[in-house]
């Protein structure tokens, strides 16, 4: 998978969350407010619990008085308008008040393996006091304020497995529900989305009416932090794009289809238009990016009514090799969001519970081949060439999180981290031996070559396991691998500020809290109509 | 002693080899080693070691790539001879914590070792793990040794940079 490719993804019906939400909805699961304690301008305590798969799970949040001065997105922040625990089980007074004693410090606090995940969020101010206007003077908020800005909540980090004490992820992952990548994440998000409605009604004093509150998904701003992640798990990035890639393969294949589908089909391009046409975002670059898109796409339209003939899909997916890859990458989630039956099921597999069980090879002979065959994109770079390693990636001291640097003009990069894996990978074949020998020996002699080993012998048993780009080139946009592990989220309305960070929505568009039913499960690229 | 969660203490001990010079595909297994052998109740003394010799832990990832090596043509038991009870403490857990599926006999000097490279590890991991106050410091004094100070040019570079608005 290429950076350019992956920049462009958009949210499927493999997505995360929309795993999640089709779970309860096919549990026809309620949340219920088990505890409720705020005062009327909105601070205080609340707990929402929810069933699925046979366990109780419950959003513990705390909702604060924040001065305006101190709200920021950063991860360097210290205070949120709102911290939250999603629980495992249902916790009693005790187990309240230690949540609300540590959930406000976030990476200061420490938690017990009871607490699943910790999150925080930021209002939008501007929405969130627009709406509470609307609200006390018995209106409802401006629908044209919600597509603009879509969330009422911002989160700013979402943490699991593991992470300041809450529970690893091994704990839950053979659960039914929570089986999936980011389960546990992506409940805690939709539970923190069914909160800031509620929030937002206690305040002003009145209800939204579903239609809008449908619309208001929870806001995140993502940065740098996420993107090493994809490298680092190479096995879970190989099986979400082989999930992805065999079901788009099921469906091209796909012959003779019937009447209903090829409308549900026209009926999906139209609302993915209608959906471009609400999707504006302030850099002017990537709001062009967007109003290409959507002027392509309109033009590209009339391919969808031609469904008639044989191998229709296939047809159609050739017609969409002359646009763009943001044309084909729309196409390719649309159909997806086409075939339920083909592609649903493909969900099971999308988790890594093993870890990479790759077989060594049998010499350095066969490891060149290997590379030969696998990396030859890695191999015709120079990286000597300054354009070509420009970029390091190091782990800042402040805060812990992973960060980029510019190699000649930062201090820091002999504390690289090892996401180069196509500079080693070229550095290991011209190291590799003439004559045969086992790769255990050769690893002795050059032990600094064994990461690149290893991550050749993963690629060989995982497909999809490699970025297949060099992540250290000066022309290395971390947001396009933002953009795709988002899209696996379920992320829509991508909102980039420079290349490095971005704003998303989560959750706009999905069922109400109370209109969990299978149904429900027919919210691809939400409109507001 | 501190209680910790799996991640956390495998995060760390990832961390704390990179900072002793260990390479990172050995710091990585040296990491997945170091949670299983505390899990499993393991003595500190030998990872203490081990990072206090960075080359200690590169001989183990050798020794281990070895037996698998060899595990991968022959389905005869891999023999390791390991006189020093601390590496063969070491061994023993770093093979317990491969992905795949690793039967051990350890006597006095010697494990027998029989790995089924394709099928996954079925061994459980518990929800906390107990580290001595000595060695947390140590992987802690270790990891910070990976840190890059934060510029300018770094905290622009993180979600929320450059705006403070209220959207």
């Amino acid at each position: 998978m290429r950076l350019a490719r992956m920049g462009a993804m958009m949210p499927t019906r493999l997505s995360f969350l929309r795993v999640l939400v089709r779970r309860l909805c096919a549990e026809r699961a309620a949340i219920k407010r088990a505890h409720w304690n705020m005062s009327p301008d909105g601070h205080g305590r609340a707990v929402y619990s929810v069933d699925l798969g046979g366990h109780t799970y419950s959003l513990v949040a705390i909702s604060n008085d924040l001065p305006a001065d101190q709200r920021s997105d950063r991860v360097i922040a210290t205070a949120w308008d709102a911290a939250f625990v999603l629980y495992d089980g249902t916790p009693d007074v005790d187990e309240i008040d230690r949540i609300a004693a540590q959930a406000p410090l976030q990476e200061a606090g420490r938690f017990s393996p009871k607490d699943l995940v910790l999150s925080r969020a930021n209002k939008s101010v501007r929405m969130w006091d627009a709406t509470v206007a609307a609200l006390k003077s018995g209106k409802q908020p401006d629908a044209a304020m919600i597509r603009e800005i879509g969330y009422l909540m911002r989160t700013t980090a979402v943490y699991g497995n593991g992470k300041f004490g809450i529970a690893d992820r091994h704990l839950i992952e053979t659960r039914d529900g929570l089986s999936g990548p980011f389960a546990a994440e992506m409940l805690a998000v939709y539970m923190i989305r069914h909160f800031t409605l509620d929030l937002v009604a206690h305040v002003g004093g009145a209800p939204l009416e579903p239609k809008l509150a449908r619309h208001f998904g929870v806001g995140n701003a993502t940065g740098l932090g996420m993107a090493p992640f994809l490298v680092t798990h190479p096995v879970l990035f190989n099986n979400w794009m082989l999930a992805r890639e065999t079901a788009f393969a099921r469906v091209r294949t796909l012959d003779d289809l019937s009447a209903a589908k090829r409308a549900s089909i026209v009926a999906l391009g139209a609302r993915a238009a209608r959906h471009l046409s609400e999707w504006h975002v302030p850099a002017p670059d990537h709001d062009a990016i967007l109003r290409d898109l959507e002027g392509e796409w309109a033009g590209f339209l009339p391919h969808l009514e031609t469904l008639n003939g044989p191998s229709p899909i296939e047809t159609l997916w050739q017609a969409a090799q002359n646009e763009s890859v943001p044309l084909q990458e729309l196409l390719l989630a649309l159909l997806i969001e086409a075939f339920p039956d083909e592609v649903d099921g493909l969900t099971d597999c999308m988790g890594d519970p093993f870890g990479p069980l790759t077989t060594p090879f049998a010499g350095t002979d066969a490891l060149r081949m290997a590379i030969e065959a696998d990396w030859r994109w890695a191999l015709e770079k120079d990286y000597e060439d300054p354009a070509m390693c420009r970029r390091f990636w190091y782990v800042s001291e402040a805060k812990l999180e992973p960060r980029l640097g510019d190699r000649f003009a930062d201090n820091g990069a002999e504390l690289e981290t090892p996401l180069d894996i196509a500079r080693r990978v070229a550095a290991l074949h011209t190291d590799l031996p003439a004559q045969d020998q086992s790769v255990s020996s050769f690893l002795t002699d050059h032990p600094e070559h064994a990461h690149a080993s290893a991550r050749i012998a993963v690629l060989a048993r995982y497909p999809y396991a490699e970025i297949r780009d060099n992540l250290i080139a000066a022309t290395c946009r971390p947001i396009d691998m933002l953009r795709c592990k988002l899209s696996f989220f379920g992320a829509t309305k991508f909102d980039p500020k420079f290349d490095l960070w971005t704003r998303i929505t989560l959750a706009q568009g999905a069922p109400l809290g109370n209109e969990l039913s299978p149904e429900a499960d027919d919210w691809w690229l939400p409109v507001l109509a | 002693m501190t209680e910790k969660s799996w991640t956390e203490i495998q995060a760390l001990a990832v961390k704390a080899a990179t900072g002793a010079a260990v390479p990172p595909a050995q710091a990585l297994a040296f990491g997945a080693m170091a949670t299983r052998h505390l899990a499993d109740g393991g003595s500190e003394a030998p990872l203490s070691e081990a990072l206090n010799d960075s080359g200690t832990i590169v001989d183990l990832a050798h020794q281990i790539e070895a037996v698998i090596e060899t595990a991968s043509v022959s389905e005869q038991p891999v023999r390791v001879s390991e006189p020093d009870t601390g590496r063969r403490a070491l061994l023993i857990s770093w093979l317990a914590s491969l992905p795949c599926q690793a039967e051990t006999n350890a006597t006095s000097a010697e494990i027998r070792v029989r790995l089924s490279l394709t099928d996954p590890s079925a061994r459980t991991r518990p929800a906390r793990v107990h580290i001595g106050t000595a060695l947390f410091d140590q992987m802690q004094d270790l990891a910070a040794r990976t840190y890059v100070p934060d510029s300018e040019a770094s905290r622009a570079s993180g979600a929320g940079a450059g705006l403070m608005d209220l959207d």
